[in-house]
């Protein structure tokens, strides 16, 4: 008798629907990335005729972006790999990448929703609103933007087997991005972090964010950004990938 | 080795796996027979887990060939692990699933979808109906293994892996056990397990290997493994209550040391 191995299609919209269940089950970890972006957009309503609608949109967005890559990604895939559930999946007839490709795809679909949320939060109490064009090419960069935090995630995931160092090295890394990156970009901690600020992965995501919601004001500096964060991608997500291991032992 | 042979579903031969400078397992060679209970038998550290983890495609190793069904595990890994289901020593699925979900989740992977009916039936078939809607850490040790089992023969393979099956069952779940690896065999399934139960091996192995420092050092069925041995003076050494049994002939054969 012939081994017959499941369609590959099937097996991958088999994991996506456990994945999707085990997200929405998970409500704390959901609810902490839509949450602060919200409480963001709304405590800066006054500031927002001085610093423009892009600039609250954009950080709102990136700290969403940096909560579902760093918390949500990183610490679901730190427990699975510590628990053996991936090993229990690996010893089926399923390849390792539709493991991933699964859980990265249902943080694609946070990252959608997120962005979403955060253009209606925007629109209905701080009024902002951005052209057809702006709403659309921010839709896509939040996806490149994600693909930064996903990757970093990935990389702490492939450097740390501990889950308990990964949580702490996850939640030291969203509170300094937070915190230097939103002071630092004001220059409050000096012209040297401002500029380091400026091409970390929280100002180049913001940055492209902020340009992509404006595309007439797209310039050089805005596409270098981009094949900034690209690189950032390509080279967090190499290392990542390849110190990975399945499990923890 | 002769991948055409079809009288086994399992063959294992030369197999070394080392980590590091510690070599795990050093020239293993065994074959497991179509509808036949295998039991791999040795001391804590032997090298049965990582034996097992090679077959299930879990580590890679250098040296060696693993065939099941005619699939050499490296070369076609995906349909090698289509021919065996497999119940790890230590299984965990994600905690917010409940049993219905986990369910639907390997059925899914292993492409024999099933209904939220269909998987009632098999519920109802182990008594567990009960337990759909609960999360697989709300149920028993017993219950958890039935589910485990369940999982790993969802697909009706043609070979069965389990890991030490019954550690932590009480006798009566042992029991029960034992009587659905034997309803597994009838259907014409083989079955790998590892124990450190003699009384497990004795009951429901066809055949053992005892495995020691990464080797093989006997291949027999229990009975004849007692027969081979019971004169031997380090058999009669360990024996209690001057009955010979599987436990004193592997206890002899590697040593009374405690292993960590």
């Amino acid at each position: 008798m012939e081994t017959v191995i499941p369609k590959t299609s099937t097996v991958f919209i088999t994991l996506l629907r456990a994945d999707v269940a085990t997200l929405f089950s998970n409500r704390r970890s959901v609810i902490i990335s839509l949450l602060v972006p919200v409480i963001i957009l709304i405590s800066w309503k006054g500031m927002i005729p001085q610093m423009g609608g892009p600039f609250a949109l954009s950080t709102a967005i990136t700290i969403g972006l940096m909560a579902i890559g760093l918390m949500g990604y990183t610490i679901s895939i730190s427990r699975d790999r510590d628990k053996g559930i991936f090993q229990r999946l690996r010893v089926a007839p399923v390849p390792g990448w539709a493991i991933m490709a699964s859980r990265i795809s249902i943080q694609l679909v946070m990252i959608m929703i997120l962005t979403l949320l955060v253009f209606i939060v925007g629109f209905e109490y701080d009024k902002i609103t951005l052209s057809a064009q702006g709403y659309l090419l921010t839709f896509a960069v939040a996806i490149l933007g994600g693909a930064v935090y996903l990757s970093l995630g990935q990389l702490i995931v492939g450097m740390i087997k501990n889950p308990e160092t990964v949580n702490a090295t996850t939640r030291l890394t969203y509170f300094l991005f937070i915190m230097v990156g939103m002071f630092g970009e004001l220059g409050a901690l000096g012209p040297q972090v401002k500029q380091g600020v400026h091409w970390s992965p929280y100002g180049s995501v913001k940055l492209m964010l902020a340009a992509s919601m404006e595309p007439v004001k797209w310039n050089n500096e805005t596409t270098t950004t981009v094949l900034v964060s690209l690189g950032y991608v390509i080279i967090f997500a190499g290392i990542g990938i390849k110190n990975f291991k399945w499990n923890t032992k | 080795m002769a991948i055409e042979d079809d009288k086994y579903i399992l063959q294992v031969e030369g197999l070394y796996v080392n980590y590091g400078n510690f070599v795990a397992v050093n020239n293993v060679k065994f074959e497991v027979l179509k509808g036949e209970i295998f039991g791999l038998l040795g001391p804590n550290g032997a090298g049965k887990t990582s034996t097992l983890s090679a077959i299930e495609g879990l580590l890679k190793f250098k040296t060696g060939t693993i065939i099941v069904d005619g699939q050499d595990v490296q070369k076609k890994p995906l349909h090698a692990r289509a021919s065996m289901g497999v119940q790890l020593q230590s299984t965990s699925f994600q905690p917010e699933l409940n049993v219905v979900q986990i369910l639907q989740l390997f059925s899914g992977i292993y492409g024999v979808p099933m209904s939220k009916d269909q998987i009632k039936g098999v519920l109802k078939d182990i008594n567990l109906e009960d337990a759909a809607t609960k999360k697989f850490g709300q149920l028993s040790g017993g219950q958890q293994q039935r589910v485990s089992l369940v999982i790993a023969t969802i697909h009706n393979p043609r070979l069965v892996l389990l890991d030490e099956p019954t550690t932590g069952l009480d006798p009566q779940s042992r029991r029960q056990l034992w009587e659905r690896i034997e309803a597994i065999r009838e259907k014409g399934h083989a079955v790998l397990l590892t124990t450190h139960s003699m009384e497990e091996a004795e009951a429901v192995c066809d055949r053992i290997a005892i495995i020691d420092h990464g080797r093989v050092i006997a291949i027999d069925t229990p009975q004849s493994l007692i027969d081979k041995h019971r004169d031997e003076p380090e058999v009669i050494a360990v024996s209690r209550r001057g009955k010979v049994t599987l436990e004193d002939v592997f206890i002899a054969l590697t040593g009374s040391a405690v292993r960590a």
